[in-house]
């Protein structure tokens, strides 16, 4: 009688971004049992956070996550907001939204070329990641930078928009509305990504529930919960937000929801833009917040963002807990991973869309003969990988794209 | 939104079954409910109720908190109509012994396994398996969220707490 294989992957795999273990037992090619070890890279912020100030706490907070860091930092802003009384004007809780779902934006396009490189359509993610790339320069241009934007404060945001950079996002919306039109056609008509996604990672509306699941995993299995509906908050009060449900609870579904949410991110974006209101982007918020306790929750592109501060009423936190939607999600990983096949195991991991971190936008080189230094920036970088093909004989500038490449 | 109905049935219903509670719940605000701190029967109690029959059953994390003398954990669940009920648990930090909730809500284990290395709690019955998030080798006895300890005395590179002499007779 064959004996069952055990296998390790991770913390360091080929098919993982990030550190994690998943023993996986086989029998045959069929994953039997999954256990699923992480906290490689807890790196204790809870506990730092107790030691710095509430201002000090927002930039600590937006590097919970590479992908997801405006949601965190307004999470805690609301927090801290909620807990000092403050109401911000309505002008900054528009420009939070129009970051939250330009980030959503620029995570979900994120996704779909990491769930199309996981089952071998390289294609798709250079097509999806292009795309990505005007979404995160015009979020640069409002926050100033291409991840932990540092937009928001505790009161409100740092930066206005103006009517400059609202023409810029709106020529990105129209440009990945457009383009989106053709992965959502991909998604649900594409014979061989429908075999390949179909049926896999199985999570049934009732074991989303069970599990706790959050997001696009929950609503791919008809769980309408959508924060943003459910515990609006900044501006979806008023924002019309649709939950995007579907119904195969499998890999395929949750790439449906995702690019369907893209669609839904658009319009939002758009209503934004129309309806975003004159006035102050900042109200003053005391340095010691009173006394007390709050629970706020957020949609995060992966899901809900839980955050809990407590005050003792200085100006640095009692207690940080932070809740990534992530961290919902794993719960449901075993039960997902058994009974489906080995090489379907890294496209599972990534359809709920683990989180890791970004890279930084400069780099600083050491020159070891002179040992003087140099920065280079993102647009030096994207224009020695331009060259660096060039020489090589493949010319990208040459390639016709559909739209004109707009000039940040 | 300001009437608060979802709140006020989600709250009657549960000091319907506990009057003595009234004063210890209460609404903080619109879908938040919160609770004074209870201790380890009567919180079982009352956690066993809204779980069932207070329709408090989803399970979204456990926050742990320290108080001093007593840690707390605050298990936040929802009912559907998306009302929040924060239901504190206390227990003295000199044997800080809870009950795991891992066979009502599975999705309680990494959170609970958190309280364990962070906090120091004694949860009863939860299933084996890995530590979270600590690494191997972590120093025994030292919970890293608790407020006597201390950053600065912990050395990274060789995994040892050493706090000076007489704070740590203090804390011993």
């Amino acid at each position: 009688m064959a004996k069952n294989l055990v296998i390790p992957i991770g913390p360091q795999h080929p098919s993982l971004k990030e550190p994690a273990c998943f023993t996986i037992t086989l029998e045959g090619e069929k994953v039997v049992n999954a256990v699923v070890g992480t906290g490689y890279n807890h790196r204790g912020l809870e506990k730092a956070c107790e030691a710095r100030t509430f201002i000090q706490d927002l930039y600590i907070i937006e590097r919970v996550c590479g992908i997801c860091s405006h949601i965190h930092s307004t999470t805690f802003c609301q927090a801290v907001e909620e807990l000092a009384g403050v109401e911000i004007t309505r002008r900054a809780a528009y420009i939070r939204t129009i970051m939250a779902e330009l980030e959503r934006l620029h995570s979900h396009l994120l996704w779909l070329g990491i769930a199309g490189h996981e089952v071998g359509f390289d294609t798709l993610l250079m097509y999806s990641w292009r795309d990505r790339e005007l979404v995160l320069d015009v979020l640069a241009a409002l926050g100033g930078n291409r991840v932990n934007y540092g937009i928001n404060t505790i009161g409100g945001v740092r930066r206005d928009v103006t009517p400059e950079l609202i023409e810029q996002i709106r020529k990105v919306a129209d440009i990945v509305e457009e383009r989106n039109k053709y992965y959502i056609q991909l998604a649900l008509s594409e014979t061989t990504l429908a075999a390949r996604l179909g049926g896999i990672g199985k999570l049934s509306h009732d074991d989303a529930i069970k599990f706790g699941a959050v997001g696009p995993v929950s609503r791919a299995a008809e769980v309408p919960d959508d924060i943003r509906v459910t515990d609006p908050y900044a501006a979806y009060d008023e924002v019309p937000v649709t939950a995007i449900t579907d119904n195969h609870a499998d890999v395929f579904g949750r790439t449906v929801v995702r690019v369907l949410e893209i669609m839904e991110s658009v319009k939002m974006i758009r209503f934004c833009l129309d309806n975003l209101p004159e006035g102050d982007i900042v109200t003053k918020v005391p340095r010691k917040i009173p006394e007390g306790e709050v629970l706020i929750r957020t949609e995060a592109p992966r899901g809900e963002d839980a955050h809990y501060v407590r005050s003792n009423g200085t100006d640095k936190p009692d207690r940080v807990r932070v809740r990534a939607a992530s961290e919902a999600n794993w719960h449901g990983m075993k039960h997902m991973l058994e009974g489906d096949y080995l090489a379907d195991v890294p496209i599972i991991i990534a359809a709920i869309d683990p989180c890791y971190s970004c890279t930084d936008r400069a780099i600083i080189l050491d020159n070891h003969d002179t040992g003087e230094q140099s920065v280079t920036d993102w647009r030096s970088l994207r224009e020695y990988s331009i060259n660096w093909y060039k020489v090589r004989g493949i010319d990208t500038s040459k390639i016709k794209i559909a739209y004109s490449p707009l000039i940040f | 939104m300001s009437e608060l109905i979802a709140e006020k049935q989600a709250l009657a219903t549960i000091l319907e079954k506990f009057p003595f509670l009234e004063g210890k719940l209460e609404i903080q605000r619109r879908q938040r409910i919160i609770s004074s701190a209870l201790e380890r029967p009567l919180f079982e109690e009352v956690f066993g109720f809204v779980t069932t029959d207070g329709g408090f059953d989803n399970f979204h994390l456990v926050i742990g908190v320290d108080d001093g003398d007593n840690l707390g954990f605050i298990y936040v669940l929802s009912n559907d109509d998306k009302v929040m009920l924060s239901l504190k648990q206390s227990a003295p930090k000199s044997n800080p012994a809870i009950k795991s909730v891992c066979s009502v809500f599975p999705n309680a284990l990494w959170h609970e396994r958190e309280l364990v290395d962070l906090f120091g709690a004694i949860v009863e019955e939860l299933p084996e398996g890995p530590t979270y998030p600590l690494p191997d080798g972590w120093p025994a006895g030292n919970y890293p969220l608790r407020k006597e300890w201390k950053v600065e005395y912990f050395d990274k590179v060789n995994m040892t707490y050493n706090p000076p002499v007489t704070a740590g007779k203090e804390e011993e």
